[in-house]
């Protein structure tokens, strides 16, 4: 990433005063080290101590809070949990926001209109969203109770299966708005010449999408992807809130087994180690997808695309 | 265990705080909030402060002790703030961490405040207790058990006793014609019963997990007998595989699969009272429960205490169990501890606080009115006087009577050997583990 | 986000980009499958949204016998009086310290920040500093949360909203740097250049050139985020205890625990603790919505 950014970045004063600007950054650099480098320096230190989070010493412990936490069974579960809402939500936001991306790119008013009703829930905080969601979906006092319609009157929060679901759509229904707002965006990038061009050589409407809207969308598809999959691994509020990782450990994604780690069982040591896998997965999925998106650059470059 | 030094900066605490204490000192004495200015802010108010649950009718009780007391001691006053169940648990931690907690610290006892005790954070009271012999003589001698950690009392006990009863809604047993079950086996023929006429057999708030935690605490006893739980609470190498143990577990889950639980069990909360909510409204006919939950039934129940409509009684025997059908499992007091980085006079007026406001006799006739029996001894007239002298008698007929009165099984435990239970009965009640798993899953933290 | 950096998107400049606009339009005419999710998502906002408002304004007694979709036959703001005096009024103000607290100085710091990077990018210093910002856009900061409990309390911070503005300002640069840093970029260099020749100082330039020609990022990035600090959960959770430092989503996260049986009060509190944030959008939705997207979309 550093490096295709510094690659753009165009020198503006011709380098006439090397360094002079460097002091500017320096407020930002010192917030960002102080709550955001030094913590993470400091998780790794303390996931090789022990600590009771409780005001008890935090004691050097070598690898025991390591040996511990992987040794868990729970921490493949959390890991997979971790994945799965990742891709889950990513394969149900992808597609839906593509489609209501291209549906708002029209220039109809009315469409203009709907945009403004789609932007709601992103403005909700998921504990508002969360809470919501649960009262609107228990069994007993909910919406389905209330309406008598017995499919709406399912366990949505005490059945495994179910409860993933509803983490899935509830996430969805928060975020799909904003990235239709990007590919709505991305849909208006491509030159209409294009599709007179294709309508010329006589392809339907289906065609024009996969062969057309799709390839141009593809940087829309890679910024709003990586935000999606970087942005699952901080659903802590939402699941904390709706399910509190449950029922049983159903929802229980790295964040979440973090807390429960730290404040609920005491146990700073191996949630901290909890807490370095969950930026170790973070870097890896960025440098994963940079790699995707980078190729994919060069290539287009190639072809003066 | 360790003994607490003065000064417990180690190498990480230095590493994590110097550099970005120096950085931002500028910051930290110019910004718009000022640290620590709030009323609960332990170590820096002037007067005590007290942090207690905010369930009513009891947030009503000790909110009344608390001003009581400041009416009788202005210039050193008490300032109570409430938390429901599940944010208590956590700000009590960070606020500890923090070395922000309060002055008395509200609790459970046993292992929770064993780690208290461990990092150093709470006051140990023998000294006092021995010095008040009248302030703990007239005190039940087993609430004092869960408050006493390797010979010395670290709590005050407080409040009332809470064993853990059977509740049923008399209307829908009435409907369906059936009488309230006798043993184990009564309970698996009523489950089809209600079943059928669309009554859910039991309510169950499934996802504080703690309730599910009560059928355990039951079972396990009507079994085996208090010796199964006490083999783990004394760290015995695989206690949790003993046959008794596997046996209970299974008939839990036996339950479950008879739809012995409401639909929806583990998406509800106690916290919200909801579980209670079921019974009273009939949807659902009976609840094992804390006895802490005929108040607010009373208060939000309509007439359905008033009225003659709640059923109770103890937990029923299982056939060819080992366990005394008189023993109970629950809460055998509250617990009030001192914070150890208190101020001396913040642990003075507690102490005070401790000595003329906690149970005294306005607060323990108010625990008597709303159904409780408070751990004072000496007040079987006072219960057969109140306006429910019959739930009340049940009640201290169960605290006094029963052979063994086992602690809730989370506060026992450690916090660390607590969460796993929680999550590991959860998982039981998913019936996503077996019992062996379970007691497989269990066995790793024993002693820990 | 910062994978789709390329040199063909980053010279895309803002003339270009709105003249693509104009040009290019897909779905124009019958678009059905597009117009069918467009609808269909309408409902699937709108019917929750519907069921949260009216049920604020139904009595508990009348709620569960009620028809869940109809309109309360009798509105009440009973259940609004009653949030209100849980002490919503001061989670406002909190929310409100937390958030303005924040974003200011991390889009004031971020600016500068990102002029510099644009300014002199190819200096070892800021190239590092960039680095670390665009790292700092993959990790999820959470998983700093305890060290960061640590931190606060050594500063003798916790507990307080300075606590919270603190991490919320170092977690908001990463982002807000990226956009700045892309739009800053779309200035001419030349206007730069000849302000230079005047002999402006780059701070003067700083301030009276490429904050004002930004001034649309600015305002998307101060929006996005107090958006986020607004609604951030965690750290009001984990770094304070008192009632009095609550901020608005712990507080209607209390509030539920305490009155979860009371369905019309809890959303109630929903309602309210988005009404603010709902005035802000029907006032500025025009800058947020053609904003973020110019934001994030390249």
């Amino acid at each position: 990433m550093s490096t295709s950014t510094a690659a753009a970045t165009r020198p503006a004063t011709g380098g006439r005063r090397p360094g002079g600007l460097a002091w500017l950054a320096v407020p930002a650099l010192v917030f960002f080290v102080g709550f955001a480098v030094i913590p993470l320096i400091g998780v790794l230190a303390l996931s090789f101590t022990s600590w009771d989070g409780i005001g008890g010493e935090i004691l050097f412990a070598g690898f025991s809070s390591w040996q511990a936490v992987l040794s868990d069974p729970g921490l493949p579960h959390a890991l997979w949990v971790t994945f799965l809402v990742m891709a889950l939500s990513w394969a149900v936001q992808t597609p839906a926001s593509i489609l209501l991306g291209v549906f708002l790119a029209g220039a109809q008013r009315y469409r203009a209109v709907l945009a403004v009703v789609y932007f709601i829930p992103l403005l909700l905080s998921s504990a508002a969203i969360a809470i919501a969601y649960k009262a609107l979906l228990d069994p007993n006092f909910g919406l389905g109770a209330g309406l008598g319609i017995d499919l709406l009157v399912q366990d949505w929060l005490g059945v495994p299966e179910l409860a993933f679901g509803v983490v899935i759509f509830v996430v969805s229904w928060q975020f799909i708005p904003f990235h239709s707002l990007i590919y709505q965006a991305g849909v208006r990038q491509i030159p209409r010449s294009m599709y007179e061009a294709a309508e010329l050589d006589g392809a339907g409407r289906v065609r024009r999408f996969f062969s057309i809207t799709l390839p141009q969308l593809k940087y829309t598809i890679i910024t709003s992807s990586t935000l999606m999959v970087v942005g699952s691994l901080t659903f802590f509020d939402l699941i904390f809130v709706l399910t509190a990782g449950g029922p049983g450990d159903a929802t229980r994604v790295l964040a979440l087994d973090m807390y429960k780690r730290g404040w609920q069982a005491n146990l700073m040591g191996p949630a901290s180690a909890i807490a370095v896998i969950l930026v170790l997965v973070g870097l890896t999925l960025a440098l994963v997808l940079r790699r995707i998106g980078g190729r994919d650059a060069a290539h287009s470059q190639q072809e003066g695309v | 265990m360790e003994p607490r030094t003065p000064s417990r900066r180690t190498f990480l605490s230095l590493a994590l705080g110097v550099p970005v204490g120096a950085a931002l000192a500028s910051c930290g004495t110019a910004g718009p909030a000022p640290s620590g200015g709030g009323a609960s802010g332990g170590a820096k108010a002037a007067g005590a402060t007290y942090w207690y649950l905010s369930t009513q009718p009891q947030e009503g009780i000790r909110t009344g002790s608390v001003e009581r007391f400041n009416k009788a001691n202005p210039n050193t006053p008490i300032t109570g703030t409430t938390f429901q169940n599940d944010a208590y648990k956590t700000k009590i931690k960070t606020a500890l961490g923090a070395g922000q907690a309060p002055t008395v610290i509200w609790g459970w006892g046993g292992g929770t405040l064993r780690s208290y005790v461990q990092a150093g954070q709470v006051d140990d009271l023998t000294p006092w207790f021995d010095q008040n012999p009248a302030v703990k003589d007239r005190l039940f001698p087993s609430s004092f058990g869960a408050a006493t950690i390797d010979g010395k009392i670290y709590a005050m006990p407080a409040e009332a006793v809470q064993p853990i009863v059977l509740f049923y809604n008399k209307k829908v047993f009435d409907q369906i014609g059936a009488a309230p079950p006798q043993s184990w086996d009564d309970i698996m023929a009523l489950v089809p019963k209600f079943n059928k006429a669309g009554i859910a057999p039991f309510s169950l708030g499934g996802q504080s997990r703690w309730t599910n935690m009560m059928w355990l605490e039951f079972l396990f006893d009507r079994v085996g007998g208090p010796e199964v739980f006490q083999a783990v609470f004394d760290a015995q190498k695989d206690a949790w595989s003993n046959p008794d143990s596997i046996k209970a577990l299974t008939m839990v889950q036996d339950l479950i699969k008879a739809d012995g639980f409401i639909k929806g069990f583990s998406s509800i909360t106690a916290d919200s009272n909801a579980d209670q909510a079921l019974l009273y409204t009939g949807k659902a006919a009976m609840m094992l429960h804390g006895t802490w939950t005929y108040g607010s039934m009373s208060l939000d129940g309509g007439d359905f205490v008033s009225g003659g409509h709640l059923g109770y009684m103890n937990f029923p025997p299982v056939t060819g169990g080992k366990g005394d059908p008189s023993n109970t499992v629950g809460n055998p007091g509250q617990y009030l501890s001192i914070y150890s980085k208190a101020t001396p006079e913040q642990k003075e007026t507690a102490k005070k606080f401790f000595a003329t406001a906690v149970l005294s006799d306005e607060e323990v006739k108010q625990w008597i009115d709303t159904g409780s029996v408070p751990i004072v001894k000496g007040t079987e007239s006072a219960l057969a006087a109140a306006k429910d002298p019959e739930w009340l008698q049940f009640q201290y007929g169960i605290a006094s009577n029963a052979k063994a009165f086992g602690q809730s099984w989370d506060q026992a435990l450690s916090p660390t050997a607590a969460e796993t239970l929680l999550d590991n009965i959860a998982q039981l009640f998913q019936l996503s583990i077996t019992p062996e798993q379970f007691a497989s899953n269990m066995n790793a933290v024993i002693g820990k | 986000m910062a994978t789709t950096l390329t040199r063909e998107q980053a010279e895309a400049g803002g003339g270009r980009r709105r003249a693509a606009r104009r040009a290019g339009v897909v779905g124009g005419h019958r678009n059905w499958p597009a117009g069918l999710a467009g609808w269909l998502w309408l409902a699937i906002v709108i019917i929750p949204i519907y069921w949260i408002v009216i049920t604020s304004f139904k009595e508990q007694s009348g709620y569960y016998a009620s028809n869940p979709l109809a309109p309360p036959a009798e509105p009440t703001l009973h259940n609004y009086q009653l949030v209100i005096e849980a002490g919503f009024i001061g989670y406002f103000v909190n929310s409100l310290i937390v958030t303005l607290g924040a974003v200011i100085p991390a889009v004031l710091a971020s600016f500068m920040a990102a002029y510099a990077i644009v300014r002199n990018g190819t200096g070892r210093f800021l190239r590092l500093v960039n680095g670390l910002f665009l790292m700092g856009l993959a990790i999820p900061l959470q998983a700093t949360i305890i060290p960061v409990y640590l931190i606060i309390i050594r500063l003798h911070l916790y507990d307080s909203l300075l606590g919270m503005i603190l991490p919320s300002i170092a977690f908001a640069i990463p982002l807000s740097v990226l956009v700045l840093t892309n739009f800053i970029r779309d200035v001419p260099k030349e206007l730069f250049e000849s302000m230079r020749m005047d002999g402006a100082t780059e701070w003067a330039i700083l301030w009276r050139l490429a904050f004002p020609l930004t001034r649309p990022a600015v305002v998307t990035v101060s929006i996005y985020n107090a958006l986020t600090i607004w609604n951030g959960f965690l750290l009001p959770l984990i770094l304070t205890q008192s009632p009095d430092k609550r901020t608005l989503p712990l507080a209607l996260w209390a509030f539920q625990g305490q009155y979860s049986v009371n369905v019309p009060a809890v959303l109630a509190s929903v309602v309210l603790t988005t009404l603010p944030i709902l005035v802000l959008y029907a006032v500025g939705r025009r800058q947020l919505l053609s904003g973020l997207t110019a934001g994030f979309s390249r």
